[in-house]
């Protein structure tokens, strides 16, 4: 009786939810209230597949549910990113029938990194996708360490993990647990010989603490590591990107399947690479995946494109408080041709909670902005002054750089003159008081 | 003059852009006409610590910790008599724990820290994190911080941040904060502290310069950035403390 209430008010307050505009997680929160244990007594499909880990989550998921659909399965998902227990149950109870089954053939769930085990006591998934774990909005998560063991419980014995080979930290998973499969990079066009970075979190090896050696890196510490006494070491992998050309934006899986590129991005590459793998877990042909992920722009993008005044810009969405999200999108940055300005804003760190917190500007590598196609530097919002101090830490010219704290006037500056290309590098929190200054392409 | 920095483990204890705090104590230094080296202590390595003038440790996670304190015991006895012989030092994030007596793990093992303060650490399964905003006996400023760790310290007599308005301090909310003892600086704030909060910089280098019995200049260089910067996260964080008042 508590289930069939459960169910009917969280399909109610959705429906209101919907009405009203109303975030996702709050008619799973009445549910779990009128029956705690509800995830237990409904019937899931025979495929549950979940997702979490530091980056990527969002896009790899958004990729899964496509090449499903496209072969021909029915998918649940917390599309809109309610990826806490509340928001796990408003999604499967609204799509569950009044007798608690869930109509589809997959259930698919972005799981926030610290609360899996949350949403997991009281089922389990049966592909569980690991994408990477590291620095990652500390004033939440503590350490990747912290995160790690916060993970550790929600995996069930019976799950099959699909885990990144590259990264030497969430890649432990696999201790003690039997059903594993990798997924991972071949050296590429981007891959280096050894890790880049301001902080080298490859240094030390997560299990033993012995020093880690590497055959190869493809960004900061993800790569072939090797500790030199406990045998941690990137593991043979089943689903490999055998070829990729970030230049050419194309790569390779398992030496046949060629998937052109819509975000030359290496992130971009992973969630490829992981959305792949998990469907193929599935039963889903090579073919049909390829052919959905050829070219695949994603919905929830996190670049955007625009013009201010004479120039074209791109704003690459960067999660402030992570510093490889800022890194890769500087590499991006640094690896075009074309002579650019690029602008930082830290206006407000998080848009969901309070902090001043900005020790995480120390760890990102801003060195790779001094290229010479970089002609100049603005660094807009209420923590510019932080985002100053740190760049007079880094090789860039100080002529280079401009401060300018309101993001209007930073926006009015570019307007006024010149016509490079802008790259601009800010967050969630912050992007939309640069965004209303420019003229946005579809 | 030619000082010398020591810096432990800066691979292993690296957490929260721990190594700005040499990097902005180097430069400082070095605007000041000094010629400053900064040598690093790898586990397992023999290092020197002798005519050190500042010795730095950061933050790690609660198990590199574990390890580097496995190999920071041997030092134990140096770190005593150069803290003794009023070395300046800073020990940031989990560090701190290094200096006292005890750590106990969340798995209840115990740790025999080096035991400069007489303080325990005691680690749990719950973190504390959240800006802080407090007062030391250094100086007359507000210090600006964020603390992100998993233990309670008991048993500091002469903490760093002496009250705390905001924030989690050694052994609850807004208790006091950190450790001091002559011109050693310890701290579970997270991050760069010296480069948060200026006094504090202008604090290490003046000790510096006392125990090789020099005056730094009258007036300290300020710079500008990291003034504005302080001045804002200031600002900030007093409001959200009088918010919190009602």
């Amino acid at each position: 009786m508590r289930k069939l209430l459960a169910i009917l008010v969280c399909k109610l307050g959705r429906a209101v939810g919907r009405l009203v505009g109303k975030g996702s997680s709050l008619p799973g929160k009445y549910a779990l209230k009128i029956c705690p244990d509800i995830l237990r007594r409904v019937q899931l499909p025979a495929h549950v597949i979940a997702v979490t880990g530091s980056n990527g989550k969002t896009s790899t998921v958004e990729m899964i549910a496509a090449i499903l659909r496209s072969g021909g399965k029915t998918v649940v998902y917390n599309e809109e990113g309610s990826n806490q227990i509340e928001g796990v149950t408003t999604t499967v109870l609204t799509h569950a029938t009044l007798g608690g089954r869930v109509k589809a053939d997959v259930l698919l769930i972005e799981s926030d990194e610290r609360y899996a085990a949350r949403s997991f006591q009281y089922f389990h998934p049966t592909e569980f996708v690991i994408t990477n774990l590291y620095r990652d909005q500390l004033t939440r998560n503590g350490h990747p360490e912290w995160v790690y063991d916060a993970i550790l419980p929600a995996i069930h014995p019976d799950t099959k993990l699909i885990l990144n080979a590259d990264d030497p930290l969430s890649s432990c998973f696999a201790q003690d647990h039997e059903n594993v499969k990798w997924f991972g990079l071949n050296p590429c066009s981007i891959t280096g010989d050894k890790p880049t970075g301001v902080y080298h979190d490859g240094a030390y090896c997560p299990l033993c603490h012995a020093p880690m050696e590497y055959d190869y890196v493809h960004y900061n510490h993800i790569g072939a590591y090797r500790c030199t006494k406990c045998g941690h070491a990137k593991p043979a992998t089943d689903y490999t990107v055998t070829a990729a050309d970030l230049d050419q934006g194309r790569l390779t899986i398992d030496g046949a399947v060629t998937i052109q590129l819509a975000f030359r991005s290496i992130y971009n590459v992973y969630n490829i690479l992981a959305a792949y793998a998990a469907c193929r877990e599935v039963g889903i042909a090579a073919d049909t995946a390829a052919g959905v992920i050829n070219n695949y722009i994603l919905k929830n993008g996190r670049m955007q494109k625009f013009t201010l005044g004479a120039h074209k810009g791109v704003l690459l969405t960067s999660k402030h408080e992570n510093s490889i999200a800022y890194d890769t999108n500087l590499r991006y940055i640094a690896a075009s041709k074309e002579p650019c300005t690029v602008l930082v804003i830290v206006d407000a760190v998080s848009r969901k909670y309070f902090t001043s917190e900005t020790s995480w500007l120390w760890d990102i590598d801003f060195d790779l902005l001094n290229v010479p196609q970089v002609g100049r530097v603005i660094l807009a919002g209420q923590y510019c002054n932080d985002l100053a101090l740190r760049f007079s830490f880094t090789g860039i010219p100080r002529e280079k750089l401009l401060v300018q704290p309101d993001i209007a006037a930073a926006a009015e500056t570019l307007k006024a003159e010149g016509g490079e290309q802008v790259y601009v590098v800010t967050c969630f929190s912050d992007r939309d008081k640069l965004l209303a200054h420019v003229v946005k392409e579809a | 003059m030619e000082l010398k920095i020591i810096h432990f483990y800066p691979d292993l204890m690296s957490l929260y852009g721990s190594y700005a705090n040499v990097a902005v104590l180097k430069r400082y230094l070095e605007e000041l006409g000094n010629t400053v080296t900064v040598e690093t202590v790898v586990p397992g390595e023999a290092a020197d610590l002798s005519g050190a003038d500042f010795l730095f440790m950061g933050a790690g996670t609660e198990r590199a910790q574990k390890a580097a304190l496995a190999d920071f015991v041997r030092y134990g006895e140096a770190v005593k008599a150069a803290a003794e012989n009023g070395t300046a030092a800073l020990f940031a994030g989990t560090a701190m724990e290094l200096l006292g007596k005890t750590i106990t793990a969340a798995d209840g093992t115990v740790y025999e820290s080096i035991g400069l303060g007489s303080f325990t650490s005691v680690q749990g399964r719950q973190r504390f994190v959240e800006d802080v905003y407090g007062a030391t006996d250094l100086y007359s400023e507000a210090v600006v911080g964020f603390m992100n760790k998993c233990s309670s310290i008991e048993g500091v007599e002469t903490p760093l941040l002496t009250t705390l308005d905001m924030g989690f301090g050694n052994s609850g909310e807004k208790t006091p904060e950190g450790f001091r003892f002559q011109n050693v600086l310890a701290s579970e704030l997270t991050g760069p502290i010296l480069v948060k909060n200026p006094r504090l910089l202008e604090h290490v280098v003046r000790a510096i310069y006392a125990r090789r019995s020099q005056t730094p200049p009258a007036e300290l260089p300020r710079w500008a950035y990291a003034e504005e910067a302080y001045t804002i996260t200031e600002e900030q964080l007093r409001l959200r403390w009088q918010k919190a008042q009602g």
